[in-house]
């Protein structure tokens, strides 16, 4: 039996809930979005249900730990194809042997989650630090993002407490998710907003920056290897610096 | 003279100081006001060396009236020199931080007219930054050697983070290079921002917060510009450590800038590796639990090229190994050279559910490549060498070109000694 959802969080935990209340052990949940159609299984369409993902989601905090809600939902994050039936077998263990799923790492599947809840964490941090924002001609700040994982929820946060008193704007250009904050507080969304390439004037303070940039690095000990090994090259194209 | 060619002079001077973390201070913001700090710290990029960069590094003027033989702003140098005015440095630190460019600024600077009317200039332009411009980002000051302690300790109350660079490792290094500075000009401010610090924290305890230094004190020794060896090096830093309770010891390879007979030649390659197996000893120091005298002694005053330090240690120990996994106390798991602090973790935790087989360490991403001469796994012993044999050396010992990170790399990778 293989489980079809829509994707979503929501959607994962619906499917969880459907397989206790059914007595099903499902092969595997997949989203829409990766299934092919074989005709020699079963498959069922899970509808996105409110009530029934909140039972899961209260469960994971009753017997497991805040802590396990979280990794569950960064490992989601991930967007990886086989995030939906790993987070099923973790949260199968994690009701059994409760809080101790978290350190249960000789299981391959809490492992698979573990490590995609630290790669997500890992990627959000390094985002706190190479998002760029550009300066618009109306005073906003723009930012054009393309990480791995669907990581926007997880940063808008730590730039709406840092810069608190500047508006500005979190593009994930890959998902088409935006990060609106108006110095008040922040909206996510998925509606285009369109921004030109004209409206950006930032030319002076980018120039010095790269200026900096370049100046800083000690030639006799350049080392593009471990740069790109810190930066990789995949995120460079909205990078100032060195686009 | 223009703000870009400024920039370029006053950040040129300053590249090689190498310490860049904006770790170790939770500053916090208000509604209205702009940044903070960060507990864990925030690299914004990577220079083309490799190096991290976190805050706007720069001097505030390279105009100076001292004469230290290692250093390119030496009043006797012919150079171009610049200086920032408070506003330009307060400018360029707001900018790039609205920008997320950086995490704040790292101020140093030559020595202008004498060292208290430096400290002073720097001084003035903190002033503006925390309070005419609500600035609530990261600061690190360098203390000038020779300035007043009231003049250190005002800059303190504005920073997050202080350093004042010991550079040369000896007296007597210090003495032959750097003539006008007295080693007491830098220790003595070094024993009192470490006083204040502690000064500080016992205040917290009865009155308001006031914050001084709260990401603490660090410095930065040259290797490479003496004849010092990594015994005395490492000695030194371990008093730091203890003495001064600093935060971070930093060591940059000595890039030949002036030509003197006390100094290497100007077209020696920095030591890169040797400068790696510091660092590697560093952490040792720091997070593993050993001291000193177990990684160097009179008898063996510099690391080895081919293994790093923990690896060198544990061939010199074997009667210590294996250890069983399942078992051994993590400082014990600690000094398994291939297990690092983060595995050392997992395993704790992972062996509190259920006992751990080769199999889960090698799925769990235990690099076992050196692990598995040192370890057992339910009493089994995996290693495909016996420990006894004597060549675990030859097998242990890194090829010329390995991937390794810090300064060993392929082109530059100068073996020492
Ligand atoms: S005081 Fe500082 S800037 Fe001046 S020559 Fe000595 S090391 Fe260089």
């Amino acid at each position: 039996m293989i489980y079809v959802t829509d994707g979503s969080f929501e959607g994962i935990l619906s499917a969880i809930f459907e397989a206790y209340e059914n007595k099903e052990i499902p092969e595997s949940i997949v989203s829409r979005d990766f299934y092919q159609i074989s005709l020699d299984t079963d498959v069922k369409e899970i509808h996105t249900n409110e009530e029934k993902s909140g039972r899961v989601y209260n469960a994971i905090i009753e017997k497991m730990s805040h802590e396990a809600l979280e990794t569950i939902y960064k490992a989601w994050l991930s967007e990886h194809y086989e995030v939906g039936t790993a987070l099923y077998k973790y949260v199968k263990i994690g009701l059994k042997i409760g809080k101790k799923v978290l350190s249960y790492l000789q299981n391959p599947d809490v492992l698979l989650v573990n490590d995609l809840a630290h790669k997500v964490a890992f990627e959000s941090h390094r985002f706190l630090g190479i998002l760029r924002f550009k300066k618009l001609k109306n005073g906003l700040y723009y930012s054009r993002i393309e990480p791995d994982n669907n990581i926007t929820m997880l940063i808008a946060e730590h730039f709406a407490q840092r810069m608190s008193d500047q508006s500005w704007i979190i593009h994930d250009a890959k998902r088409n998710v935006y990060a609106l904050y108006d110095t008040n507080e922040i909206v996510f969304t998925n509606e285009e907003i369109p921004i030109t390439s004209d409206g950006i004037v930032d030319t002076m303070f980018e120039q010095l920056w790269k200026n900096y940039f370049k100046t800083i690095a000690i030639e006799s000990r350049k080392n593009p290897r471990l740069q790109r090994q810190y930066m990789p090259r995949r995120y460079w194209k909205n990078l100032t610096e060195v686009k | 003279m223009q703000l870009l060619e400024k920039l370029q002079i006053l950040a040129d001077s300053a590249k090689y100081d190498v310490s860049c973390s904006s770790s170790g201070s939770n500053r916090s913001n208000k509604k209205g006001q702009l940044g903070n700090a960060s507990m864990a710290g925030i690299c914004h990029s990577w220079a083309d060396d490799g190096r991290c960069i976190s805050l706007l590094k720069v001097l505030f003027t390279n105009y100076c009236i001292y004469d230290c033989k290692y250093c390119v702003n030496r009043v006797t140098n012919d150079i171009k020199r610049a200086s920032f005015t408070p506003d330009e440095l307060c400018e360029l630190t707001i900018e790039f931080y609205r920008r997320n460019y950086i995490e704040g600024l790292f101020i140093s600077s030559a020595v202008i007219k004498s060292p208290d009317y430096t400290m002073e200039l720097i001084i003035s332009a903190l002033k503006k930054l925390r309070y005419e411009h609500k600035f609530n980002g990261y600061i690190h000051v360098k203390s000038i050697p020779g300035a007043d302690l009231s003049l250190i300790y005002q800059a303190g109350l504005l920073a997050d983070r202080m350093s004042i660079n010991i550079e040369l490792p000896s007296i007597q290094s210090l003495k032959l290079l750097a003539p006008q500075k007295d080693h007491q000009t830098i220790i003595k401010p070094m024993s009192y921002v470490s006083e204040q610090i502690q000064g500080a924290n016992e205040l917290t305890i009865y009155r308001k917060k006031q914050m001084f230094v709260p990401a603490g004190q660090t410095t930065q020794l040259i290797v490479g510009a003496t004849r010092d060896n990594d015994l005395t090096i490492l000695n030194l830093t371990q008093e730091l450590y203890n003495r001064y309770k600093l935060k971070r010891v930093y060591y940059s390879a000595y890039v030949p800038v002036n030509t003197d007979t006390n100094l290497p030649a100007i077209n020696t390659s920095p030591p890169l590796l040797r400068e790696h197996r510091i660092y590697q000893a560093d952490w040792l120091l720091r997070f593993y639990g050993f001291n000193a005298g177990e990684l160097l002694d009179e008898n063996h005053t510099s690391f080895d090229t081919r293994v790093d330090p923990k690896c060198d240690w544990a061939l010199r120990n074997l009667d210590k190994f294996p250890v069983e996994i399942n078992r051994a106390p993590i400082e014990t798991l600690l000094r398994v050279p291939g297990i690092g602090f983060k595995m050392a973790q997992r395993i704790v935790r992972a062996r509190r559910v259920a006992p751990l087989s080769f199999e889960d360490l090698r799925r769990m991403r235990v690099v076992l490549k050196r692990a598995q001469y040192f370890i057992t796994c339910k009493g089994v012993y995996y290693g495909d060498a016996d420990i006894d044999s004597g060549n675990l050396y030859s097998i242990l010992s890194e090829k010329t070109d390995t991937k390794n990170i810090y300064g060993q790399i392929s082109m530059f990778a100068q073996p020492v000694d």
